[in-house]
């Protein structure tokens, strides 16, 4: 365990314990609106109250344009971002990773890294989330579904379009350990291909996936943020007409930034209290894979020579 | 296999892909009241079929913005330029960066630095834009002073200096990094004690034995820098409200007659163009930099 590790842990810790626990210790209720009134005090001189209200004592973090609060909203969110994006970074690597192995195992020419005809690298100009975009993009809007269903779709596609570069990588961690001798040598001695999987790459490989796991999560959060920035939020959006505004109907933290995404003129909580938080998970899910790498490489590592 | 024969098995591989991300949204359609999930391929099928019969009759480049019927030959242009010039700017600007700055990390000892270009690094991409569109308001409200426009609010007071810093900022962070994690492993080699034992100096030692045998690296990751780039390019346009390709993509893609498949397309095809002339002008500036210090 190191420094790094240890802050992440809690960082990540304290928004999972927020994620099972915040809905009992919101300060609002989901439907709790602020409308607008009109206040008069002792000294006769009246107020008028009005949505948005920004952060104070009864509304810690503000409420949205339409009076809604928005601590309740993150806490209410923050399950669909932590365990919808770890579901999906699991998934990923389960599926990426064994098939991965599979490949970099019984996969021919060891010596010589397949490559890719040159010219289709051409398609990296299209960008993963665009994918993922145009899947979406055509029941993301007002749908009929559940907001739990819709989750799960989004998680189906992200999941598949994040399998390929999951498999690449573990193919070439799998071939490099492959060819090394304790591996030939468990062969010569009779170990069958199950065996060897079993009980020499895999344990090699746990650590890499457990660190995989940890970078996916990031890789699918940055996914939610850019769909939302496209107003296609986990769970389905909710569309609303004359004007066109649209909503996030999980409260998820990226929905909630898409949402207010022009806000950094007035109302500028609105933008980034989800962005803060948003950035806190990330950052902490980042210090708790830096830390993991740091303490499973501190062995290997070299020293440079200058 | 030759080369010629491996474009030609290519093409029509990338048009393949190309044509079935666009069918994506014609495909995967919910049910009549919303609460179901079905695969039209028909119309699909057709919707592929129209794009070739089209081609004759000019129908496939003709698409709706808003209710304007638009020929798409005469407006690609517009977009293609803008596209390009943040995609090869940011390519350009960001691979030089980081290729300097990467080799001082490197050989630097500032771990808070390495912590902070990492942090960035793991960033999405619209968190920086977003960042930075906000340090300029607040600058703006503090002071008065407003460094850059945050967006463009029309054509002739278009936003250019903040879109070109979020087009560098991402490329060379990726540079930077990949730079400074294959200067290090280099260093280690023995060549390096080797040559440090016969009394060269460091500066030449970094530039003339360690950069030569990063550079084939940076080379091999030429696509993946183009791709977070390219990525990039959608969220600075629709963050900045610019007319490039992407714009057209995302706001015209659902048109006042429906998705439209045709334009969806071609956009994409554009796209795709951008990404293979700046992949080759990186090719060529990397060409530059080896003719310097590979001897």
């Amino acid at each position: 365990m190191n420094k790094t590790l240890i802050t992440g842990l809690v960082l990540t810790g304290f928004m999972v314990l927020a994620a099972l626990f915040g809905g009992y210790f919101a300060p609002h209720s989901l439907q709790d609106q602020l409308k607008t009134e009109y206040i008069v005090d002792e000294n006769g001189k009246g107020t008028i109250v009005s949505p948005p209200a920004a952060p104070g004592a009864e509304y810690p973090f503000g409420t949205d344009k339409n009076g809604y609060d928005l601590m309740t909203k993150l806490l209410y969110g923050a399950k669909y971002t932590i365990f919808v994006s770890l579901a999906i970074a699991v998934a990923r690597v389960f599926v990426g990773g064994l098939l991965g192995m599979l490949t970099g195992y019984y996969g021919k020419n060891p010596n010589k890294p397949i490559r890719k005809g040159a010219s289709l690298g051409i398609l990296n100009g299209i960008p993963i989330f665009l994918i993922a975009w145009f899947a979406m993009a055509g029941i993301t809007m007002n749908p009929g579904l559940s907001p739990l269903l819709m989750s799960i779709l989004l998680g189906v596609v992200l999941t598949l379009v994040g399998i390929p570069s999951v498999i690449a990588v573990t193919k070439d961690k799998t071939r490099v350990i492959r060819d090394r001798q304790f591996v030939l040598a468990s062969h010569s001695l009779g170990a069958g291909n199950w065996k060897i999987i079993r009980s020499h790459l895999f344990p090699h490989l746990k650590e890499s996936f457990l660190i995989l796991i940890v970078q996916e999560v990031i890789l699918v959060l940055s996914l939610f943020g850019q769909l939302a920035i496209f107003n296609i939020f986990v769970g389905g959006t909710t569309m609303y007409f004359d004007p066109a505004e649209f909503h996030s109907r999980t409260n998820e933290w990226s929905g909630l930034i898409g949402q207010a995404r022009t806000s950094f003129y007035a109302n500028q909580w609105m933008l980034f209290i989800p962005l803060a938080s948003y950035i806190v998970l990330i950052v902490g899910f980042h210090l708790v894979a830096g830390g993991l790498e740091a303490v499973f490489k501190k062995k290997y590592a070299k020293s440079a020579h200058l | 296999m030759g080369k010629a024969a491996k474009l030609a098995m290519a093409v029509p591989g990338a048009l393949a892909f190309i044509f079935v991300i666009a069918l994506l949204p014609i495909l995967i359609q919910l049910g009549e009241n919303g609460d179901s999930l079905h695969l039209n391929v028909s119309g699909g099928l057709s919707s592929i079929k129209e794009y070739f019969a089209g081609i004759g009759t000019g129908d496939t480049f003709r698409f709706l913005s808003g209710r304007t019927e638009h020929s798409f030959w005469n407006q690609i242009w517009s977009y293609f330029d803008v596209s390009l010039f943040y995609v090869a700017i940011g390519a350009l600007l960001g691979t030089a960066i980081g290729i300097l700055a990467g080799v001082y990390l490197g050989m630097s000892r500032a771990e808070w630095l390495k912590r902070i270009v990492e942090l960035v690094g793991a960033l999405p991409d619209f968190v920086v834009i977003l960042l930075l569109q906000f340090i300029i308001v607040y600058i703006a409200t503090q002071t008065g002073v407003v460094l850059f426009r945050v967006a463009s609010l029309s054509t002739d007071q278009s936003a250019i200096m903040l879109p070109l810093i979020s087009m560098v900022i991402l490329p060379a962070n990726y540079m930077i990094r990949t730079v400074s994690q294959q200067m290090k492993m280099t260093l280690t080699e023995d060549y390096i004690s080797f040559a440090k034992a016969r009394g060269l100096g460091k500066t030449y030692i970094v530039f003339f034995h360690a950069l030569p045998n990063v550079l084939p690296f940076i080379k091999a990751d030429l696509h993946k820098l183009l791709g977070i780039l390219m990525g990039n390019l959608f969220i600075v346009e629709y963050l900045f409200n610019l007319h490039g390709v992407t714009k057209l993509i995302y706001s015209d893609t659902f048109a006042h007659g429906g998705y439209q498949f045709n334009l969806v397309v071609n956009s994409l095809l554009a796209l795709i163009a951008v990404y293979a002339i700046v992949y080759g002008v990186l090719r060529l500036f990397l060409r530059g930099w080896e003719k310097v210090f590979i001897r």
